[in-house]
């Protein structure tokens, strides 16, 4: 049951806990920030290299579940949305001498043959042309509603990577573009993850998340209700879009190569997955969820190595931990129908109350 | 002289399939009536409902919400011009708490930005207040405050009729549209909804139209009353006369009872 914003008792006063809580958020930032500094100085390269990956899954798991989870609006496209990101933000920040040698079958085209911006003004453009996108996309898309809405948004992630396979000229087709500078760091994807967690949860909620809400809870009242449901479904879509196009340009800035079969629709299925596991509609669950996701692959790895179990020696076996994963998914999905959050959301009254009936 | 009229239907007709649903109809409401739509089941008071509200679109015919036609226009578009219902089949959301249900009511007159609202900037943190404030009192004046944070769907049936009654007002509305407010409520929360919408109408100033079946509860309440039958006006008048109207009595109770 998703009761849990009940079982902190009574609510306080407004104003008196949320100073308070901002004060915890921003101690919060400060040791997350000083995490981020430990593991930059000590951790190894590849430990560094996923928690970016964590970082940038978490940021396209809270803007993907913002129009899936909260708004209600079963779409499929974020493949689309991420590849945008990426493609954009490269080809904006390539050296023209390393778009020279990378497209050989057919010369890139003239304004972006030229072009070589820093990342942070090639990121803002991505994302808002990202946004750009999901808004156009977004009027065809909202005619439709339920399996014909997530058909609809299917259909055009595909279309976006057949037009990057097929647009040589500016995106080198299936060869993809290769050496772009390595330039994510854990600075750049906390950044953004840390931009995105405030910008999404302060959306969620205020007025304009309640809306959303009851535009997933019930079109038709919540449009009596004075709610454009059309407008809203389209702020969270472009909201959404503009933040997993700069995740895209990110995540672009730290593979340093990137090709159109990267964005398929599993990369859609992997988000899809993350947010149903964390609990449709929870920010704080679609970001566990993310990191549990992104780190816990890589763990499992373990069972695929050999193993010597008490002078047995178990060979290891390929592909093992994906059904070991298959399997956790399925005992999710049985024993916790809503995700492991359900519509729960992380606050620091309930952690507090929490601590206070432990030492009680 | 009269006052314009603040609803008023002309010739409007909608049809489903084959049904001609609502025929013609010619409707008016003054500022600050106390009218209700009754008919047998079927009869099309709902569906008159749905055309006003812009929820179903009409084949024929015009509507205007304060001598402005409001045919076709979106149905968040109406609200927001001062036409709030509730619903038969009630639709809360059932996610929300109950407070939360009630501020969702506001937000369609909100002016500050979604920009403002993500930064919280004064414009938008005052019309929060505001709301906030706004919504306790309307949870109050239904009776409901204590179970603000309760979710909506687990009141009891009657008092999820009265939360989308606090919703619909907070949407500020000058005419509110009741769809058998009084369904699978006790005689004793009948009484308290029947004082309930009469403070709505002398202390708030709002013009209520409702359906309901409860008779008891119309003839007390309601100052005139409209019969549909089969999409069509059969009878409108005081509710005394209307009782005895011949052809209120056919289409509630048959051929025979209406000869008798």
């Amino acid at each position: 049951m998703s009761r849990g914003w009940l079982t902190a008792g009574p609510l306080p006063a407004a104003h008196t806990t949320r100073r308070r809580d901002q004060r915890l958020t921003i101690l919060a930032c400060l040791a997350a920030a000083g995490g981020l500094w430990l593991l930059q100085a000590f951790a190894s390269g590849y430990v560094v290299h996923m928690t970016c990956v964590a970082a940038l899954f978490a940021v396209l798991a809270v803007s993907y579940n913002l129009i899936n989870g909260v708004t209600g609006q079963f779409s499929l496209e974020p493949n689309a949305f991420v590849a945008c990101g990426a493609y954009v933000t490269a080809l904006l920040t390539l050296s023209p001498a390393e778009k020279a040698a990378s497209f050989i079958l057919e010369p890139i085209i003239w304004p972006l043959s030229m072009i070589s911006i820093p990342l942070l003004p090639a990121l803002l453009i991505a994302g808002l042309l990202t946004a750009l996108m999901g808004f156009l996309m977004g009027f065809p898309v909202f005619r439709v509603r339920g399996d014909y809405l997530a058909i609809v948004t299917l259909g055009f992630g595909e279309v976006i990577r057949v037009v990057a396979n097929n647009t040589q000229s500016i995106t080198n087709g299936p060869l993809g573009l290769k050496g772009i500078p390595h330039l994510t760091d854990l600075w750049w994807s906390g950044g953004l993850l840390a931009l995105t967690l405030f910008v999404i949860v302060r959306l969620v909620n205020s007025s304009y998340g309640r809306a959303l809400k009851a535009v997933r809870e019930d079109e038709v009242a919540a449009e009596a209700m004075g709610i454009n449901a059309f407008w809203h479904k389209m702020l969270a879509f472009t909201t959404s879009a503009f933040f997993e196009g700069v995740a895209g340009g990110l995540l672009a800035h730290l593979i340093t190569t990137i090709s159109p079969s990267l964005f398929t629709f599993f990369l859609t299925f992997n988000l899809l997955i993350i947010i149903v596991v964390g609990g449709l509609g929870s920010n704080t669950g679609a970001f566990l969820a993310a990191l549990l996701f992104t780190y816990g692959g890589e763990w499992l790895r373990v069972v695929e190595e050999p193993l010597n179990l008490f002078g047995l020696h178990i060979p290891g076996i390929p592909g093992m931990r994906m059904v070991i994963f298959s399997l956790i998914l399925v005992a999710v999905m049985i024993f916790m129908r809503q995700g492991l959050l359900g519509r729960r959301e992380f606050s620091w009254r309930w952690l507090l109350a929490f601590f206070d009936r432990r030492r009680a | 002289m009269s006052r314009p009229a603040l609803l008023r239907a002309q010739g409007l007709s909608c049809r489903f399939g084959g049904l001609l649903a609502v025929d013609g109809l010619d409707f008016s409401l003054a500022p600050g009536e106390l009218a209700g739509l009754i008919g047998p089941n079927g009869a099309g008071k709902t569906t008159c409902f749905n055309l006003f509200t812009g929820r179903v679109r009409p084949i024929a015919g015009r509507i205007d919400f304060d001598q402005r036609p409001i045919a076709g226009l979106r149905p968040s578009r109406i609200n927001q011009m001062g036409l709030a219902r509730t619903f038969q089949n009630i639709r809360l959301f059932d996610d929300l708490s109950v407070l939360e249900n009630v501020l969702v009511g506001f937000h369609g007159r909100l002016k500050a930005s979604f920009l403002s609202a993500i930064l919280r900037l004064p414009g938008y943190a005052a019309e929060e207040e505001r709301m906030f404030t706004r919504a306790a009192e309307l949870l109050d004046l239904v009776g409901l405050a204590r179970l603000s944070d309760e979710r909506a769907d687990s009141l009891a049936y009657g008092q999820q009729r009265l939360l989308e009654i606090a919703r619909a007002l907070a949407t500020q509305p000058r005419l509110l549209l009741l769809d058998e407010p009084a369904a699978g409520m006790n005689p004793q929360e009948t009484a308290q909804l029947a004082s309930l919408v009469r403070r709505l109408r002398n202390e708030m100033g709002l013009t209520i139209l409702l359906i309901e079946h409860d008779m008891r509860f119309v003839m007390n309440l309601c100052e005139r009353l409209t019969v549909l039958d089969q999409g069509r006006i059969i009878a409108q008048g005081a509710p005394a006369q209307v009782q005895q109207n011949p052809a209120v009595i056919r289409a509630y109770l048959g051929e025979e009872a209406g000869r008798a």
